[in-house]
This record gives C-alpha cells, structure tokens and sequence, in this order.
C-alpha cells in the first residue's frame, strides 16, 4: 500500500515539475521574443501634431530606426533622460537614428521646455486622452512616464521600456540596430 | 506512513515552485517594473461631509507619492458653489532635480475643504492631482468628479 502511495506521490511530483519548467520555458521564450526584430509591426496611421498643429505620421521616418520617447515636463525622470536622448540624436542621426519626443503635456509648457532642454529632434503632442490612448495601444498599460518605444527601420516594434533607459544600455540598443550603412 | 507524509510534502514544494517561477519570469517578460496604475497607486477614497468641513481622502499605495503642489479642488455642483483654499497637512520635504524643494505625500493623506460664506454646500466635487512612482516613473496629472458623502445625513444648509 505504502508502496503504491509513493508511486502516485512521485508521479504527481514529476508532472508538478514538469508543468514548472514548462511556464519557466514559455516565459523566457516570451522575454526573449520582446526585443527581437519579427515583433509585431507599428500599429499603421499612427499620427501625432508638431507644436505648430501641423499632422505628422509616423510612417515619415520608415527606413530609420525609430526611437519615440513619450514625456512631459511634470515628470522629473523624463527631463533627467532627455540630455541622453539629445546627445543620442547627435551622434547617431547620420547613421539612421531619429529620436522623436511624444509630449504628453500642455503645448505650451512643452514649447518652454523644448529650448533650454536643447532638443534636436521633433516634438509631438495631442490632446491627453489621446496621447494616454497611443502609450496604451503600444503597450503602456500603466500609462505611466517616461516611455520609450524602438522601432526597426521597417516598421515593427523592437523594444518597449518603461521609465528611464540606463545610457548604455539604450546606446548599446541603438547601435544593434541601427539600419546597414549605404 | 512517514514516507507517504513526505511524498506529499515534496509534491507542495514543487507545486509552489512551478507557481513562483511563473511569477518571476512574468515580471521579468514585461515592460519594465510592475507598476500600478494610476488610480490603483493614487486611491482616491472619499469626499466626505463632517459639519462645515468636507474631508476628502486617498490611500497612496507603497512605493507611491503624491506631489502637494499639484492637489487641486473645484466645487462643481450645485452651480455657483466656490471653495476656500483647501487646508492640507505638512508634506515630506523632498529635494526634487526638476521641481526643486517641493513636499510629497506618501500613506494615508485627507485633504479638509470649506465652502465659502454665503456658498451652497458642495455635493460634487472635480478632483486634481499628480504623483509618481519610486521606481522612477510619473503619472499624468488626474482629475476626478466625485460626489460628496453627508456623513450626518442632513439636508445641506446655505452657510
């Protein structure tokens, strides 16, 4: 009897273990998938306004990489990563790099900031709901900031981060993926 | 009987394994730090009446905090309604790179409100306020319609 209690026990171990390292391989395919480049595509017609009102799209910049950088003034981690984002922008333009800042904030606030924040790449706002929307379709379900979103040359979402980058870190993401030099 | 008592010891130890590794390795595949969302890490409790005061009340969850400068009342309901300068309790100190010297609230926060003279009673409120998480993200500024609770059931009086 003792014997056969021991048996079952084991296999009821075994199965538990099994369906353990099962999750484990499932969740470390999923984490890895993230960064990789057949993630899925930028949703299509994602439009944005420049602080003068006038429509930009996002499919503009297909062909570079793509580094969108949701932000505003209130949120102090934005403004200490935006210096990165800058100097990241001057050395990586030439070779396929577009920054482009999402403002979630009122317009006017974002056009003092711009200036003495010294940055060199376009800026984009719309109304609040619609900027929180845009975080929430790229996948800030916290609709929390700074949130950043690479996308590959083509069009597909290569990494999504939530809060600041670590310099090297995004400089190192960055130079991975930059497009082939022509 | 011992062995079988160990058995199902061991078949617990590798249940609970297999659950915690999934819950390592989900927040390991996500976007970054588990974050709450803004009306999950900013609680807004109540508005409440107490006699001449309307006390208004949120639960900050931990790890959270609420920027005092950025609290903000209107009365919105009945129309021509208008508040005093709300009374709001000492803030943590905190030296902000951005804001400067600014207080926050962490924990338990109430906010005490007064109508001005010759005002109706509020019965609803709009609600603003901003915060952030430790972790080193910020919410946008929220704002609330909520209404208020008469605690003692009267009927509101013209002060």
């Amino acid at each position: 009897m003792r014997s056969i209690l021991l048996i079952v026990a084991a296999a009821i171990v075994a199965v538990a273990a099994g369906i353990g390292a099962f999750y484990v391989y499932c969740a470390y395919r999923n984490s890895h998938a993230a960064g990789a480049p057949a993630a899925e595509p930028l949703p299509a017609g994602l439009e944005l306004r420049d602080l003068d009102g006038h429509p930009r799209r996002f499919e503009e910049w297909r062909g570079k990489l793509l580094l969108v950088n949701f932000w505003a003034t209130w949120c102090t981690p934005c403004m200490h990563e935006i210096p990165e984002l800058v100097k990241l922008q001057s050395q990586y333009s030439a070779k396929g790099l577009q920054v482009v800042g999402a403002a979630v904030d009122d317009p006017d606030a974002v056009r003092g900031a711009v200036g003495p924040l010294g940055i060199n790449y376009p800026v984009l706002t719309d109304s609040p709901d619609a900027m929180i929307g845009l975080m929430e379709k790229l996948g800030n379900g916290p609709g929390a900031l700074p949130f950043s979103v690479l996308v590959s040359p083509d069009g597909h979402v290569l990494e999504r981060q939530l809060g600041e980058f670590k310099p090297a870190e995004l400089t190192a993401l960055v130079e991975s993926h930059l497009p082939p030099a022509r | 009987m011992n062995r079988a008592a160990a058995a199902l010891c061991a078949m617990g130890a590798a249940l609970c394994c297999s659950v915690a590794a999934d819950g390592l390795w989900a927040k390991r595949a996500g976007t970054g730090p588990d974050l709450l969302t803004a009306d999950d890490a900013f609680r807004l409790e109540a508005v409440e009446r107490q006699g001449d005061s309307l006390n208004v009340s949120w639960n900050i969850a931990p790890g959270y905090y609420l920027y005092r400068k950025r609290l903000a009342f209107q009365a919105v309901q009945p129309a021509g309604t208008s508040l005093a300068p709300p009374l709001l309790p000492k803030g943590e100190l905190v030296q902000d790179e951005h804001e400067g010297q600014t207080e926050v609230y962490h924990g338990a926060l109430q906010a005490q409100l007064h109508w001005r003279a010759g005002s109706a009673v509020p019965q609803r409120l709009q609600v603003s306020y901003q915060g952030c998480a430790e972790a080193g993200v910020c919410y946008p500024p929220q704002t609330r319609l909520i209404d208020v609770i008469d605690l003692q059931g009267t009927a509101p009086d013209p002060k």
